[in-house]
């Protein structure tokens, strides 16, 4: 049972390459993203991302998700799009026009928001939670604590959906219909947080001192026992995010739209 | 060694003492079952070994706790989780980790286990929990039982000198909770390392644990090895703590005048006052230990 | 009432959990499920009231399929008592949760708050208590009340007496007890083979996903080879008196032989010394007797074996 964002075991070349590297060439492509304002980067982003999907055999994940970002992103551009009066008129509308530009911008909004996201999915897909903290510990020096706030709190994602179903489920038992409308399902959802949110904080606290009487004040950057070595393969890849990144930057410095 | 003296602790919003004037003192690699109606205060008192009171829930605290001769107040909680591993209750909680791996690995790497050391404390530690092949599992997708297994090897791994288990076969089936119990009985006598366990299988405790401790509202009400704590049958019904069956039915007999040994912990136990009850000589009660002392599925298929 | 026709089940496509799983529970029966962690005992409850829908076969309540059934319809017939109560209990009184199993079947009237009252009444509960500050023990037979409360004509356990101390679960299962003798079914997975072998008329014992045997109590409890395959230990009761059998094969032909609780032992083991034309005989010869296995053993006075 793969929840949403879990580790997919694997042994792909995404599987196996460094985690700081897999973040930072994710970061870059991010970057990327946001500073074209080029289709063409953006469609060349996005080959990518599936590309990189195929390779570690996600897919279906993938594609899922960038469903769901793209309708959530089209939210924001039916917003844009109505919002930003530019370019040839197209539609007259009471407190202003649906421009040609503002066309563009919304249909940018959706890929710019879909290339982004993938490489950060997959990023959660093919790497072990604790492995990219624990590189991020190692590699980037980060404060253990922050690392572990971060850790235990997507540690617990599964553990509380777990729990809501398991609720859920129990209700259904007792003759509650979850299934029908979005409205009516949040209705009936709202008062069963109340159980939710009693096992959390009970979950939280203990968890806390179960932390510490395994050594959690001990540990240190060298604590992990598992190295997470730069090989040419990680700089080779973080190279060529990183010419993604300047191909972003020149086509948006000379304003390539397309 | 770990000597309790005087011990009471009162939670800050509770109004009466959890733990009461309590005192005993545990030699190294003695293996204590520690049972107990609900309420009763019995998860406290296994706090009080672990050092998670005083140092993670405030209250009063009097009396004191040496653990090999620390007191457990002025010693750090991270000091005293060198010398003491815990299983708590809520297994969901106590897990770190996403993958077993990693979670067997946690209290290793924060003990500052030398590298090499560490490959082979884990997979030994899985290998005695039975679960090698969960390794390299996510832990979201294991039942109850399974994560139950995990966080017990978790803390085999560490070595403490010292383990605290509370309820650690709550969700395991017969088999398994048998298994867990013979594991923690040879670590006990093998390795020297004391074992206290909270349970409510009193059955899997008599016939395992070298000593039992029944806490009534906070104080102990009984102490004594099995044995010795069996024979207060009536006692301990008062309480809601129900005797093994095997243990009841040494009691009928005896109250028959068929038998007059100890009272029974076990199914071996018990045969043998059927048999004195029948009349069959006690010779040969040994060579019954030996076959029956374990009625482990294993050997179901003997006729 | 409830008919397994072939079911494969799982909860994700490649991995089966259950597989052609056949088998039919009678009104009125009283079975538990037994086996081992991860044998397919939650998952089978699962498909009884239609919580997880059969992969293939078919699983019949009231002679229709559940995939047929409504929610409603469904935990209207069958009730279930998850392990952990504080997964079903949802509301801030005691009479708001007890209330609340009627409304989520859409039925609440004055008939079903008399029941309310009858529940609060029978349980001894305090209605206006908030359920999260009671103890374990007590929220679980609230919980039980809230699901026996409708009167569903099936009655699901899932483990009811984990976490559970003793007299706790000797509540929770004298409710159930009760239950049974008014004619309710009652469907139970249940790890402790001393609660099983009090409470069960019939078991169902798997492995696997897949059903090793069936029948009644004693039947299977007795039976060794079943209770290795689904890796199962005896109630200690029945494993005395077979070891007593096996090592003394002239007991086989006694009371001893199907004695199940501690009565029966001991109402067997006094009546054999009481038959026995050599009661009072020494002791020595009674063990040469024994080893022999010509005669039943003469009884040995306990005073001579102190």
């Amino acid at each position: 049972m793969n929840g949403f964002l879990e580790y997919v075991p694997g042994d792909s070349f995404l599987h196996k390459m460094n985690p700081v590297a897999k973040l930072a060439v994710a970061l870059l492509m991010v970057f990327a993203c946001f500073i074209t304002p080029s289709f063409m980067v953006l469609g060349l982003i996005l080959v990518i991302d599936f590309f990189m999907a195929y390779s570690c055999g996600m897919i279906k994940q993938t594609l899922g998700l960038s469903k769901a970002v793209a309708g959530f992103s089209v939210i924001l551009a039916l917003i844009a799009l109505l919002s930003t009066p530019e370019g040839l008129l197209l539609v007259a509308l009471p407190w202003g026009y649906i421009g040609s530009e503002s066309v563009l911008a919304a249909i940018r909004i959706v890929l710019r928001l879909v290339a982004a996201a993938v490489p950060l999915f997959l990023v959660f897909y093919v790497t072990k939670l604790n492995d990219l903290a624990n590189s991020l510990v190692k590699v980037c020096h980060v404060p253990y604590k922050y690392a572990f706030v971060f850790t235990s709190t997507v540690h617990f994602i599964p553990v509380f959906m777990n729990d809501m179903a398991g609720i859920m489920e129990a209700q259904t038992a007792r003759g509650v219909e979850f299934d029908g409308g979005f409205l009516k399902k949040l209705r009936l959802m709202v008062p069963l947080c109340v159980p939710l949110l009693v096992s959390s904080v009970r979950k939280t606290n203990s968890a806390a001192i179960a932390a510490e009487v395994r050594g959690f004040n001990l540990r240190t950057r060298t604590s992990g026992y598992k190295e997470y070595p730069f090989v040419a393969s990680d700089y080779l890849y973080m190279l060529f995010a990183l010419l993604l990144l300047a191909a972003s930057i020149v086509s948006s410095a000379l304003g390539v739209l397309f | 060694m770990i000597e309790v003296k005087n011990l009471s602790f009162t939670y800050k919003e509770g109004s009466a003492p959890t733990v009461r004037d309590v005192s005993l003192s545990i030699p190294d690699g003695q293996f204590v079952g520690i049972t107990g109606a609900a309420g009763s205060g019995k998860s406290t008192l296994t706090y009080a070994f672990n050092g998670i009171i005083p140092h993670c829930y405030p209250g009063d605290f009097y009396g004191s706790v040496l653990i090999d001769g620390k007191d457990t107040v002025e010693t750090s909680l991270t000091d005293i989780s060198r010398m003491v591993g815990s299983v708590c209750q809520d297994i969901d909680s106590q897990i770190v980790s996403s993958v077993v791996e990693d979670e067997m690995l946690y209290g290793l790497e924060n003990f500052g286990v030398p590298a090499t050391e560490i490959e082979p404390r884990m997979d030994e530690a899985l290998d005695a929990m039975g679960i090698s092949d969960l390794k390299y599992c996510n832990i979201a997708s294991l039942s109850g039982g399974q994560k139950q297994k995990v966080a017990v090897a978790a803390i085999l791994a560490l070595r403490p000198r010292v383990l605290v288990l509370d309820e650690p076969t709550a969700e395991l089936d017969p088999a398994s909770s048998h298994a867990v119990f013979a594991l923690l009985r040879d670590y006990a006598s093998k390795r020297g390392i004391t074992v206290i366990v909270i349970e409510q299988k009193i059955a899997l405790m008599s016939e395992f644990a070298d000593r039992l401790i029944i806490v009534k509202k906070g104080g102990i009400l009984l102490d004594g090895t099995p044995a010795e704590v069996l024979e207060n049958a009536e006692l301990l019904q008062a309480e809601g703590i129900n005797c093994p069956r095997a243990t009841s039915l040494g009691n009928e007999l005896a109250k028959r005048n068929l038998y007059a040994g100890p009272a029974c912990r076990n199914v071996a136990d018990a045969l043998r006052a059927c048999e004195i009850a029948l009349g069959f000589e006690a010779a040969g009660a040994n060579d019954a230990q030996a076959k029956l002392g374990a009625p482990s599925p294993a050997e179901g298929g003997q006729a | 009432m409830i008919e397994f026709r072939n079911v494969s089940a799982s909860y994700v496509a490649e991995h089966a959990l259950l597989k052609d799983v056949s088998f039919t529970i009678g009104k009125g029966e009283f079975v538990a499920f037994v086996g081992t962690n991860g044998a397919g005992k939650s998952t089978t409850m699962r498909l009884c009231n239609g919580l997880l829908k059969p992969m293939a076969g078919a699983v019949l309540v009231d002679g229709k399929p559940t995939t047929e059934l409504k929610t409603s319809e469904l935990a209207r017939k069958v009730g279930f008592l998850f392990q952990n109560p504080d997964r079903q209990i949802c509301c801030s009184t005691v009479r708001d949760e007890l209330e609340f199993s009627f409304k989520a079947q859409g039925k609440l009237d004055d008939a079903a708050r008399a029941k309310v009252d009858a529940a609060i009444e029978r349980f001894g509960f305090d209605p206006d208590a908030e359920p999260y500050l009671l103890n374990r023990g007590t929220r679980q037979l609230l919980a039980l009340a809230s699901i026996i409360v409708t009167e569903p004509p099936v009655i699901i356990l899932d483990e009811p007496t984990t976490g559970l101390d003793y007299l706790e679960c000797v509540k929770v299962m004298e409710v159930i007890r009760d239950l049974h003798e008014q004619g309710h079914t009652v469907i139970m997975v249940c790890h402790d083979m001393e609660v099983v072998a009090d409470y069960a008329d019939r078991l169902i014992a798997m492995t696997r996903g897949s059903l090793v045997a069936e029948g009644p109590t004693d039947e299977i409890l007795r039976n060794r080879e079943v209770l290795s395959r689904a890796d199962l230990i005896a109630p200690q009761c029945i494993s005395i008196a077979q070891a007593l059998c096996n090592r003394h094969p002239e007991l086989k032909a006694t009371a001893i032989a199907n004695a199940r609780t501690v009565e029966d032992l001991v109402a067997a083991i006094e009546e054999i010394r009481g038959a026995s034309p050599c009661a009072g005989a020494a002791n020595a010869s009674a063990g040469t007797d024994a080893a022999n296995g010509a005669v039943l053993p003469g009884a040995s006075s306990s005073q001579e074996v102190r």
